[in-house]
C-alpha cells in the first residue's frame, strides 16, 4: 500500500478509536434511523405485494335472499340475473357461489379458530355471484344497477374492505418513514459534530499539514473516511437486524394469517443497496458540510 | 522572489472600527536574500507573513511570491505554492505524538511522497540541522534549541525556495540563538530566501543582513547589511 494511503487509513482508524464512546453512539444513531428506514421499504414491499395478490382476487359480492331476511330467490330470478350481469359491458367474468361453497371457503379461511366455524350453521351463509370487473373503479355501475333485482339480498365491493386496510398500513408505514428521516437529520447533525471534534482535536496536525503543503483531500480523507465508515458500520448493523427479524415476523405472520402472502429474506436482501447507499450517502454529506465549515474557520 | 507592490491590508475590528496591518507596502525580496523584518508588536510583521503564505488575501495591490501572483491563484494550487515555501515558528509546533524522525517525515509524506525517497532526505536534512543523533527522541525530551533545530528541519526538508521564520529565536535564550542564526545562515548560503521577522536586536546587529523595518504598517526603513535600531 503507498504511503499516503496507509496514512490516511490510520488517520481514520486514529479518529475513530480517539473517542470510542462517541463512534459507538453514532453507528448506534444510523442503526435506529436505518433500521426504520428499511422497515418502512419493507413495508412499502409487504403492501405491494399484497395489494397485487388481492386485486386479482377482489370482486363485487351480490349476495342473493334465502329467505331469512327477504324472500328467498328463484331459479327464474336467480338466470335472469346471471343473464342481465354477462350482458353488462362492465363485468369481466361470473361466478357463482352456492351456500355450501360459501361455508367450505369460509372453513377453509378460519381453519385456525375452530370455535367461530363451529359457532356457524353451514347454511346461514348466503348464496352469491362473485363478479370480477373489467375495471374494478366500475362498481357503482353495477351496484346501482342490481341492488332493485328481486332476490338480491345485498351488493358488496370487495375493494373497499381492502382499501380500508390499505390506508391504515400506509398512514402506519408514512409515520414510521417520518420518524426515520427525522432520525436520519438527527444522525447527520451528530456525524458532522463528531468530525468537527475530531478535526479539531487533530487541528495541530492539520494547520501544520496545510503549511507544508499537503492538499486539501489529503487533509480532509481521513476525517471523510471515519464517517463514512461510522455510516457503513450502521448500515451493516442495521440490516442485519432486518435480516434476523424480518424474515421470523413474516413467517409467523404467514402461519396465523392465510389471506395474503408475505415478503420474506429476498426483500431483505433487495433493501441492502438502499441502506449502504443511505448510511454511506449521509455519513459522506454530514461531513463534507462538517468539514467545510471546519477548513474555512 | 517576492514582490509587494502597494499592499494594502486592514482587519475589520467590530463596526467600522478599522485596523491598518499593511499601507501601501512596495517590497523586493530577490532569489537567495536573507531579510530580516523588525518592527514593534503590532507593526505589521505577522499579517507580511501571513500573505507570503496565502493564509491571507491582499485587499489591494500585488503580492507575487515563487513565480506565482497570490491574488490570482486558484485555491486548489495552494498547496503547490506552500511546497515552496518553509515555515519556522516561534513555538516550534512539534507533533508531541511523533518522534524528530516522525515530525520531520511527516512533511514529505503529507505530500505523497515516497518511502524511499523520505528515507533519503530525512537523515540528510537532520544532520545538516545538527539533531541526527535525537532521530528517535520525542519532542519533550529536547531543548527549545533542539526542538527549533526540528523545526528547520522540518521546513526545509522538502527543499522549499523560501524559508519563513516567525520570531524563530523568540523563546530560546541569546547563546542557543546564536546556534539557530548560524543554522539559518547556512540554510541561506544553500540559496534558499531567507525571511525572518524578528524583535531580536542583538541578532539582527550580528548578522549585518538586509533590514526592513515596518511601523503602523509602513515600511520605515529599508537597509542593506543593517542593524535593528536607527544606528545613525
Amino acid at each position: 500500500m503507498p504511503a499516503r494511503w496507509r496514512y490516511i487509513l490510520s488517520e481514520a482508524g486514529k479518529g475513530l478509536r480517539r473517542n470510542v464512546l462517541m463512534t459507538v453512539a453514532v453507528i448506534l444513531s444510523i442503526t435506529v434511523s436505518l433500521t426504520l428506514l428499511g422497515a418502512t421499504l419493507l413495508l412499502r414491499d409487504q403492501i405491494d405485494l399484497a395489494t397485487d395478490d388481492w386485486v386479482d382476487q377482489v370482486e363485487v359480492s351480490i349476495f342473493l335472499c334465502d329467505g331469512e331476511t327477504c324472500p328467498a330467490i328463484t331459479p327464474e330470478q336467480e338466470d335472469q340475473l346471471r343473464e342481465d350481469l354477462e350482458a353488462q359491458p362492465v363485468v369481466d367474468e361470473v361466478l357463482y357461489e352456492s351456500k355450501e361453497e360459501a361455508y367450505e371457503r369460509f372453513t377453509e379461511l378460519f381453519q385456525d379458530q375452530p370455535n367461530l366455524v363451529e359457532a356457524v350453521e353451514p347454511d346461514i351463509l348466503p348464496a352469491s355471484f362473485r363478479v370480477s370487473l373489467v375495471d374494478p373503479d366500475e362498481f357503482l355501475v353495477i351496484a346501482q344497477q342490481f341492488e332493485a333485482y328481486p332476490g338480491v339480498e345485498d351488493i358488496i365491493d370487495q375493494r373497499e374492505v381492502l382499501t380500508q386496510f390499505l390506508n391504515f398500513t400506509r398512514i402506519v408505514r408514512n409515520g414510521a418513514l417520518a420518524v426515520a428521516l427525522i432520525q436520519l437529520a438527527a444522525a447527520a447533525l451528530l456525524i458532522g459534530n463528531t468530525i468537527l471534534m475530531s478535526a479539531f482535536a487533530r487541528r495541530e496536525q492539520t494547520s501544520i499539514m496545510k503549511l507544508v503543503g499537503a492538499s486539501n483531500w489529503y487533509i480532509r480523507l481521513p476525517f471523510f473516511l471515519e464517517a463514512v465508515i461510522t455510516g457503513v458500520l450502521g448500515a451493516v448493523v442495521s440490516w442485519g437486524l432486518l435480516y434476523v427479524v424480518v424474515p421470523r415476523v413474516t413467517e409467523g405472520l404467514s402461519a396465523q394469517v392465510l389471506l395474503m402472502p408475505f415478503i420474506g429474506v429476498r426483500e431483505v436482501w433487495e433493501a441492502a443497496p438502499v441502506l449502504l447507499a443511505s448510511g454511506f450517502g449521509i455519513a459522506a454529506f454530514s461531513s463534507i458540510i462538517a468539514l467545510w465549515f471546519f477548513q474555512d474557520s | 522572489m517576492i514582490r509587494l507592490q502597494n499592499v494594502t491590508k486592514t482587519y475589520k475590528r467590530g463596526g467600522d472600527d478599522e485596523v491598518i496591518a499593511l499601507n501601501d507596502v512596495s517590497l523586493e525580496i530577490d532569489k537567495g536574500e536573507f531579510v530580516f523584518i523588525v518592527g514593534p508588536s503590532g507593526s505589521g510583521k505577522s499579517t507580511f507573513m501571513k500573505l507570503l503564505t496565502r493564509e491571507q488575501l491582499v485587499d489591494s495591490g500585488e503580492l507575487w511570491v515563487a513565480g506565482k501572483d497570490l491574488n490570482a491563484i486558484r485555491s486548489w494550487k495552494i498547496p503547490a505554492l506552500r511546497r515552496d515555501i518553509g515555515y519556522v515558528f516561534q513555538d516550534f509546533k512539534l507533533l508531541p505524538n511523533k518522534s524528530v524522525r516522525e515530525n520531520v517525515a511527516f512533511a514529505l509524506e503529507v505530500i505523497g511522497k515516497s518511502r524511499r525517497e523520505i528515507d533519503i532526505r530525512v537523515p540528510e536534512v537532520l544532520e545538516l540541522v545538527g539533531i541526527e543523533e535525537k532521530a528517535d527522541a520525542m519532542p519533550h525530551e529536547l531543548s527549545g534549541g533542539q526542538q527549533q533545530r526540528v523545526s528547520v528541519a522540518r521546513a526545509f526538508v522538502n527543499s522549499p525556495r523560501i524559508l519563513l521564520c516567525d520570531e524563530p529565536t523568540g523563546n530560546l535564550d541569546p547563546s542557543t540563538s546564536v546556534g539557530i542564526m548560524k543554522l539559518l545562515d547556512r540554510i541561506n548560503r544553500t540559496g534558499a530566501t531567507v525571511v525572518m521577522a524578528t524583535h531580536d536586536q542583538h541578532i539582527v546587529d550580528s548578522m549585518r543582513r538586509r533590514v526592513v523595518e515596518l511601523e503602523n504598517g509602513v515600511v520605515v526603513r529599508d537597509q542593506s547589511r543593517g542593524v535593528y535600531g536607527y544606528a545613525g
